[in-house]
C-alpha cells in the first residue's frame, strides 16, 4: 500500500501552540521547538477505509486524529516551499490513532504504533484545493469534530520544506500533515468516519479484543 | 550462514558469504570475490526500524541520565541506512557527531504477545549499526528527534546479517568502535539494560513484529567526536566489522 516511511508531525496545530506557550519555557521542554517535532508510523499500523481495528484490552479508549496524508511522487531534498507542492503525486484521509498523551519529550512509539492505528483512506491525485477543505469525524453518525490545514502553523509547502532541509522525504513516502489537538475520543464498539470534500471518506470500527 | 545484500549489474541481490566470507554466492550459484562486492545495507524494503536510547547502564551514566523505565525507543526511516564501506555526510555545524556501536536483531518470524524465554525464537539473524547522533541537533521534543536520528545515510548498517543459529547468546558479545583506529567504545552486550529478548517481547505486547523488522538495541559509553575525513569502525564479536568514512558537506 505504502511503499515508503510513514512520517506524521505533532505541535503543527496553531491553537494547541497558543495553548502550550507557557509549557514550552518550562521543563523539560526549555524552550519552544524549532525544527518540526516528526515521528514515524510503522507498517503494521496500516488499514484500509472499512476495517475493524481491533483494541488491546489495556486500552479503553484511543484518540482517532483526522488528517490528511500527502504521497510523495518524487523526492524532496532541501526543496524550496515555492518547489514543495511538485513533489506531492497523491492525497488521501488518514486516522492517526493515538493513546492521548500529554508529554511530548520521548518518542511514543507504543502510544502511536499498535496494530492498525493508521487506516487510510483510497488516495486520490494530489490538488491542493483539497488542502483548504474541512475535515470532519463523526463517531457513530455524530458530527463531533471539524478542522482544516487553515490551523496549521506550518502548511504543507513549509512543512515538506523544512523536513526536506535535513532529510529526505523519498518517492513512495507518506506525509501526515498535522493533528488536531482538540482531536475526540473513541472506545471499542464506535464508528468512526471521516469526511474531507474531493476524497473518498474513510470509515473504520474499533473492537476490543475477543469480540465479533 | 551469513547473508548480504549487495548492487550487482543494476539490481540489489542478497547473497551468502562463502569461503572464509573472502566471497560472495549470488542466487545463480556465481560466486564473486567480496573484495569486487558493493555493499548495501541488509534491509528488507519496508522493514520497521526501532533504536534504543539509553540502554547500557554505563552509558546512562555518562550522558547523565537515570535509567528510562519504560525503554526508550524511537524509530528510523529507510533513508538513513547506507551500506559496509559506505559514506556519511557530517554536517559542517556537527562538532558533536559521534558514532554509537549497536548490535541489531532482525525479526525472522512474526511475533505478538511473545514472552521473553521465547522471543529469541523469533530473531533470523544479527547484524552491526552505527548510529551516528549529531548533539547540537539535539531538542527536547520527541528526543531524539528526526534531525537528529533520521538524517540520509547516518546510519551505516551491516556489512552482513549472521544466522540467530550462529549466534547461541547474543547478551556474551563484545562490541567496539574505532574511529581512525584508536577505540573510543569497548563493550559487551551483556550491559545492556533490557535485553534482545526482553525488547521483543516488551514491543510485541502492543505491535505485531514482522520478518525483516530492525531491533537496533542501544550503544555503551564511549561518546567521541569526529571530523570529516574520519574512518569509522564498528565489530561485533561473531559478526564482523562494519566500516564507514566520514564526508564533509558537499559544496554546491
Amino acid at each position: 500500500m505504502i511503499a515508503g516511511n510513514i512520517y506524521g508531525v505533532v505541535l503543527n496545530d496553531r491553537p494547541q501552540l497558543v495553548r502550550m506557550a507557557g509549557d514550552f519555557a518550562m521543563p523539560p521542554y526549555k524552550k519552544p521547538p524549532e525544527a518540526p517535532v516528526l515521528y514515524i508510523k510503522t507498517r503494521n499500523c496500516l488499514a484500509c477505509d472499512g476495517s475493524d481495528i481491533v483494541l488491546d484490552a489495556d486500552l479503553a479508549q484511543v484518540e482517532p486524529a483526522a488528517t490528511l496524508g500527502l504521497l510523495f511522487g518524487r523526492p524532496a531534498i532541501k526543496t524550496s516551499r515555492e518547489n514543495a507542492l511538485d513533489c506531492v503525486a497523491g492525497i488521501c484521509l488518514a486516522l492517526d490513532i493515538s493513546e492521548s498523551e500529554d508529554s511530548y519529550y520521548r518518542p511514543t512509539v507504543r502510544q502511536r504504533c499498535r496494530d492498525g492505528f493508521l487506516p487510510l483512506g483510497k488516495f486520490g491525485a494530489f490538488d491542493p484545493e483539497i488542502l483548504k477543505a474541512s475535515i470532519g469525524t463523526s463517531v457513530n453518525g455524530m458530527a463531533v469534530h471539524a478542522w482544516s490545514s487553515e490551523r496549521l502553523a506550518r502548511d504543507a509547502a513549509t512543512l515538506i520544506a523544512d523536513v526536506s532541509s535535513f532529510m529526505t522525504l523519498a518517492a513512495g513516502d507518506l506525509l501526515l500533515i498535522g493533528l488536531p489537538h482538540d482531536a475526540p475520543r473513541a472506545r471499542p464498539g464506535d464508528r468512526v468516519q471521516v469526511d474531507c470534500a474531493g476524497l473518498s471518506p474513510l470509515a473504520i470500527r474499533f473492537k476490543s479484543i475477543g469480540t465479533a | 550462514m551469513k547473508r548480504a545484500r549487495i548492487a550487482y549489474q543494476g539490481s540489489a541481490v542478497w547473497t551468502e558469504l562463502v569461503d572464509n566470507d573472502s566471497a560472495l554466492r549470488l542466487g545463480n550459484g556465481e560466486i564473486i570475490p567480496a573484495a569486487d562486492a558493493q555493499w548495501l545495507a541488509p534491509v528488507t524494503p519496508g522493514a520497521s526500524i526501532f533504536a534504543l536510547g539509553l540502554n547500557y547502564a554505563d552509558h546512562v551514566k555518562e550522558l547523565g541520565f537515570k535509567t528510562k523505565e519504560p525503554p526508550l525507543i524511537f524509530l528510523k526511516g529507510a533513508n538513513t541506512l547506507v551500506g559496509h564501506l559506505g559514506t556519511t555526510v557530517r554536517p559542517d555545524d556537527a562538532n558533536q557527531m559521534h558514532p554509537e556501536c549497536e548490535l541489531v536483531a532482525i525479526i525472522g518470524k512474526p511475533a505478538r504477545h511473545v514472552t521473553a524465554d521465547k522471543a529469541l525464537e523469533h530473531v533470523g539473524g544479527y547484524t552491526i549499526a552505527c548510529d551516528y547522533a549529531i548533539r547540537e541537533y539535539l531538542e527536547n521534543y520527541y528526543r531524539p528527534n528526526l534531525r537528529v536520528k533520521n538524517r540520509d545515510a547516518t546510519t551505516p548498517l551491516g556489512p552482513w546479517i549472521v544466522d540467530a543459529a550462529d549466534i547461541p547468546d547474543p547478551q556474551a558479545l563484545r562490541l567496539r568502535t574505532l574511529v581512525n583506529g584508536n577505540t573510543v567504545q569497548n563493550g559487551t552486550t551483556a550491559d545492556m539494560v533490557l535485553d534482545v529478548a526482553g525488547l521483543i517481547a516488551y514491543l510485541s505486547e502492543t505491535m505485531t513484529l514482522l520478518p525483516g523488522d530492525m531491533i537496533l538495541t542501544g550503544t555503551p559509553q564511549g561518546v567521541h567526536f569526529c571530523a570529516a575525513g574520519d574512518e569509522v569502525i564498528c565489530e561485533i564479536e561473531g559478526i564482523g566489522r562494519l566500516v564507514n568514512r566520514l564526508v564533509a558537506e558537499p559544496k554546491p
